[in-house]
């Protein structure tokens, strides 16, 4: 095979492949933008940051965060308390028993987790009557069993990670410790836990951030606790907007954040033990051949936080000078317009008709009126097309999206919808 | 100011692991402010006994008594103990001084003080000035010297040291071997050592223990064991040997004669730990050193003289090594020291060997030292 | 107390060591065993409101299980069809979206873990970070993207291939995008990783040898790769069958997941013990099959430490 034509072949089938990956991403960040109610990036109305504005006001949204940070701490802390106890055992176990300890311990992250959500939620439902505790006890509380059900296979990562770091570490170092007289307790303070503080640290980001973001357990056993996820795949399910795209925005724009400063700290912290052992490092080999002017260079987070920081004036500046009320008032008056023009199209279709039949057999429902697009999930009720002449259904909001929860809406046509019109699953 | 003078006595001491035996029936009595040491292979158990000692290991069977106290139950953190590890174990984490003070720091000493402490340490083991650097950036031998501050500032009775200085390079080697007896002769507390190093155990020790698979074969200071060796191991694996298989002919209060394999009947001294032993028809080993021949003149026969040829000679600088072969492919080692004498070589020739009664030991049948 | 206990807490102090085992023992029984098999023993009771519980109607039955397979008593039909169908739908559909995903991620393992450009950071970290978002906001994205007024249908309409907007979600067509997306970095990680510990050598001497690079991939690398390959697979197959929040968003009204089905039995039916034992179906399944991956690729559990 000739060789440029294996590369050629290589780098489109990489660049299909990063597309089916990041394409969504940037599409749903740009919709985020656009003022029409229902996500999409044609036809483009107005660039608008009322999207941004409306999640903040959310209070379901706002509510969720706070209870997945809740959670996200609670797991935190089981996780790698469970994970570590486990990791140290898992040294000292007798040989024998050390394949099916392994088996278990690992299990949790194989068995799908709607049945960790299940079995927690029956399991602790069921020691709950043994004790003969009412619904209301800690033991059925939400933020209690999302904890409980998500640290089951969250713990197993951790003790992945631990273990790892656990296995370069000389045992004769607790010996030493304990000769020299400490406790127990003080040589695993003293020696064990600064060595293993890395993984430690690095078990608690992925703990964190893999509860903050799991459904299939979570959606079991929140009860009256929902966290961000839950409360985003409602909406979701019931009631899109682009307020989610601005939510997903600011969502995506942190975590690259957040993975170039740690990608950026972990190479500072490379950079540093090198200089300290008098090895010559080339910036070149630390920064991973990326050629950056040599201010930021090895600091991509820098580079995205100044990138950043000018994105946020840019973008301050513009919102303020910028209204996007006039272009939105705009939009809407096109709209009216061609509403109005299709309804005079239709009463002159009607016109014809009734001169043709005078019988007036056809009534007005009869009339199916092209409004819009839809959803095939909507083909099955039809009640969403039952106000046929409100020039409300003319707005084109197909797919079932109620109209925006408060003040923004700017279309004046109202809330027009039946709350069963809601796209299906 | 520390105690001098902590003795340790193991009394039957047996340790199994399920069904090995690591250590069979000890019975060891150092004195307080010795420097005793465990010789032996890999292997034998030393590392064993150094672990029962310092806490981490109960013995199956028998006692362990620090300055009279048995040491059952007591864990490794209460015992008047410290041990130096084979690798050292240094807490990479921590800088130098924090190393030493670690002691200190366990029991609640402020900053200052550790700080002084360690100091004072460092100067003692020639490190003055180091630190603050983190063990990483030491040599060899520096952190050897860190891991006996760290020990020292224990202030144990008892500093027990496994095989320290195996990984270091001869030079080096030899030098740690002088600084550490220095030390423990200023600081005047017990130092229990084990290494397989023979040359090792000479030089430093006041006393020594000689190990072979869980057995300890003898136990005297370094003349007692190189010159008077309990038993055949002993007798081949401290210092270089030729060996006699044979019978014993007869015995004559001290001295035994010898009918051996290859090359005769001779007269020797039995070794004063089998003396009353020994009885005529036992399976023996008799043992003379290089160093014991002296040439006679060809021909010359008798119980204390040995005839063979030489096969090779040799020039080691202090000494020249004749190689030779007797009678039914026997094989000696003869050294004679370098006094500037002319050397005329006999290479191909006879020669014949004698060796003073005094010199030669012998030892009741064993195994030897495979090295 | 047995010696080996006795030596445990000699290691490890009394405290530490009670500690120690206490999480371990709370992990491992109370989290993960007797959970399970509380479901089990769940599943094979009737849906019983509270105050009837351990009352004389709280007897072990294969109700629950029956249902599944024969649907409700005095029924239309003697197979319970949907539910039935929708199972192996679900099973099936993971399977090819494993298969589908193996032959998707393994060229771009094989050239991120053969490569020896320094640029692996920069697509190292473009493949971590879209799995860094939440699955949701992944799903959302591509229910924009395959909607009616989403990028691909304003493209084919706008193009002209299509007259009237194609709808993929009821195609279940969005959906399987959606699952293939959504596990592509647990698939290309595992492989990765194991191809990139494969000597160059190796295939450089093969190729020196004359081997087209189907031979080379078929009888050097891919027997080395085996553990990731079995690896990914796994873990792409158990979530993709349990996989809930895809379905719940990508999917139409006639491609019902089964975990969908759990899920109503739990919420909408409130019939928790059918819903339990649903749930251990999936799990058997699951574990059977994989299992099945495991001896048919011939690795153990060991090998598939991350």
């Amino acid at each position: 095979m000739n060789q440029s034509a294996l590369r050629i072949g290589i780098w489109v089938y990489l660049a299909i492949f990063f597309a089916y990956l990041l394409g969504p991403l940037a599409i749903m960040s740009v919709t985020a933008f656009n003022s029409s109610e229902f996500p999409r990036t044609t036809p483009w109305e107005c660039l608008t940051f009322d999207w941004f504005v409306e999640l903040f006001r959310d209070e379901r949204i706002l509510n969720g965060i706070k209870n997945s940070f809740i959670i996200g701490a609670g797991t935190v802390v089981l996780s790698v308390a469970m994970g570590l106890a486990a990791a140290l055992m898992l040294t000292q176990i007798w040989p024998r028993l050390r394949a099916t300890y392994y088996t278990v311990v690992i299990a949790p992250i194989l068995i799908p987790g709607v049945v960790l959500g299940i079995s927690t939620l029956v399991f602790w439902d069921r020691i709950n009557r043994f004790l003969g505790l009412g619904p209301d006890s800690f033991l059925s509380n939400g933020i209690f069993l999302t904890v409980i059900g998500q640290s089951t296979f969250i713990a197993s990562y951790c003790m992945l990670v631990l273990v790892a770091r656990l296995q370069r570490y000389d045992m004769g170092q607790t010996e030493a410790a304990l000769d020299l007289g400490a406790t127990h307790a003080q040589a695993f303070r003293k020696v064990l836990l600064p060595f293993m503080r890395p993984a430690i640290a690095s078990a608690a980001v992925l703990a964190f951030l893999a509860s903050f973001e799991n459904y299939n357990t979570t959606t079991f056993t929140f009860g009256q606790y929902p966290t961000l996820t839950i409360e985003l795949a409602q909406k979701v399910r019931y009631g899109i907007n682009p307020s989610i795209s601005a939510l997903a925005l600011i969502i995506v724009l942190l975590t690259v954040f957040f993975a170039l400063l740690h990608d950026a700290t972990q190479r500072r912290r490379a950079m540093a033990a090198a200089a300290r052992l008098g090895a010559p490092v080339t910036v070149r080999e630390v920064a991973g051949g990326i050629r950056l002017p040599r201010v930021l260079s090895g600091n991509p987070a820098a580079v995205g936080l100044v990138i950043f920081l000018i994105g946020v004036i840019t973008v301050v500046g513009t919102a303020t000078a910028y209204s996007p009320a006039a272009c939105i008032a705009r939009v809407d008056a096109e709209k009216r317009e061609a509403a109005e023009r299709r309804i005079e199209d239709l009463r002159r279709q009607r016109e014809e008709e009734r001169e043709r039949n005078f019988d007036g057999v056809f009534a007005p429902e009869k009339l199916t009126p092209d409004s819009g697009e839809d959803a095939g999930a909507t083909d099955d009720n039809g009640s969403g097309f039952g106000n046929v002449f409100d020039p409300g259904n003319l707005q084109g909001e197909e797919e079932g999206a109620t109209a925006p929860e408060d003040d923004a809406d700017t279309s004046g046509f109202g809330n027009v919808f039946d709350p069963n019109t809601l796209t299906g699953d | 100011m520390m105690s001098a003078g902590v003795g340790v006595d193991l009394e039957d001491l047996w340790i199994r692991f399920g069904d090995f035996v690591a250590v069979r029936d000890a019975n060891v009595d150092i004195r307080g402010g010795d420097f005793f040491s465990f010789l032996g292979p890999s292997g034998c158990g030393k590392t064993t006994i150094l672990r029962a000692v310092s806490g981490f290991l109960e013995p199956s069977d028998g006692r362990v008594l620090i300055g009279g106290r048995d040491m059952k139950g007591i864990g490794p953190n209460k015992r008047p103990t410290a041990l130096i590890f084979q690798n050292l174990a240094l807490f990479p984490l921590m800088k130098v001084w924090e190393n030493i003070a670690f002691a200190l720091e366990i029991r609640g000493a402020s900053a200052g003080e550790r700080r002084k402490r360690a100091d004072e340490l460092l100067e003692m083991v020639a490190l003055t000035g180091q630190g603050d650097k983190l063990p990483a950036e030491l040599s060899g031998g520096q952190k050897q010297r860190v891991a006996i501050a760290r020990a020292l500032c224990a202030e144990p009775d008892v500093l027990l040291l496994d095989e320290p200085l195996s990984a270091l390079d001869l030079k080096l080697r030899q030098h740690m071997r002088t600084e550490l007896r220095e030390i423990q002769q200023r600081v005047g507390i017990t130092f229990i050592y084990i290494t397989h190093d023979q040359g090792e155990a000479l030089t430093m020790s006041d006393r020594i223990a000689v190990m072979r698979a869980g057995v300890i074969d003898q136990i005297g200071n370094g003349r007692e064991i190189y010159n008077e060796p309990a038993t055949a191991f002993a007798a081949s694996f401290v210092g270089e040997n030729n060996v006699f298989r044979g019978t014993v002919k007869e015995v004559r209060g001290a001295e035994a004669v010898i009918d051996t394999n290859r090359s005769g009947t001779l007269l020797a001294t039995v070794s004063p730990a089998n003396r009353d032993k020994m009885k005529p028809g036992d399976k023996a080993m008799l043992f003379i050193r290089p160093e014991a021949f002296s040439i006679a003149e060809t021909g010359t026969s008798g119980d204390h003289f040995v005839t063979a040829r030489v096969t090779n000679e040799e020039f080691e600088g202090n000494v020249f090594n004749i190689f030779m072969e007797g009678e039914g492919g026997k094989e000696l080692k003869v050294s004679l020291p370098n006094l500037g004498q002319s050397f005329e070589s006999h290479l191909g020739a006879p020669m014949t060997l004698a060796y003073d009664v005094q010199n030669a030991v012998i030892v009741p049948h064993g195994d030897l030292a495979t090295e | 107390m047995p010696r080996f206990l006795k030596e445990f807490f000699n290691r490890n102090g009394t405290g530490m060591g009670l500690v120690m085992l206490g999480l371990v023992l709370f992990w491992t029984v109370g989290l993960i065993i007797l959970p399970q098999l509380s479901m089990l023993d769940f599943s094979f009771r009737p849906n019983l409101p509270p105050p009837e519980y351990g009352g004389p109607k709280d007897v072990y039955t294969l109700e629950n299980y029956r249902y599944l397979v024969f649907g409700p008593e005095g029924g239309s039909q003697d197979f319970n069809r949907v539910d039935l169908r929708v199972f192996y739908r679900t099973i099936i559909a993971a399977l090819f979206v494993t298969l589908f995903n193996l032959v998707l991620c393994y060229p771009i393992a094989y050239y991120l873990g053969q490569s020896k450009t320094s640029k692996i950071r920069i697509f190292a970290l473009m493949l971590i970070i879209p799995y860094w978002i939440n699955e949701i906001l992944r799903a959302f994205a591509l229910r924009i993207i395959f909607g009616e007024s989403g990028v691909i249908n304003s493209a084919l309409v706008g193009l002209g291939i299509f007259d009237v907007p194609f709808d993929f979600i009821r195609n279940d067509i969005a959906l399987y995008a959606g699952l293939g997306y959504a596990y592509i970095l647990l698939m290309i990680f595992p492989i990765y990783n194991v191809i990139e510990s494969l000597d160059r050598n190796q295939i450089e001497a093969a190729r020196d040898m004359g081997a087209s690079w189907i031979t080379i991939h078929r009888r050097v690398v891919i027997p080395y790769a085996k553990p990731g390959i079995s690896s990914g697979c796994t873990m792409v197959f158990m979530l993709t069958a349990g996989a809930l929040a895809a379905p719940q968003i990508l999917g139409g009204p006639s491609s019902l997941w089964f975990t969908q089905l759990i899920y109503q039995q739990f919420n909408d039916n409130n019939d928790w013990p059918q819903g339990a034992a649903y749930a251990i179906v999936l799990l058997v399944t699951c574990i059977l099959l994989v299992l099945a991956i495991m001896r048919l690729f011939k690795v153990n559990m060991g090998d598939m430490g991350k």
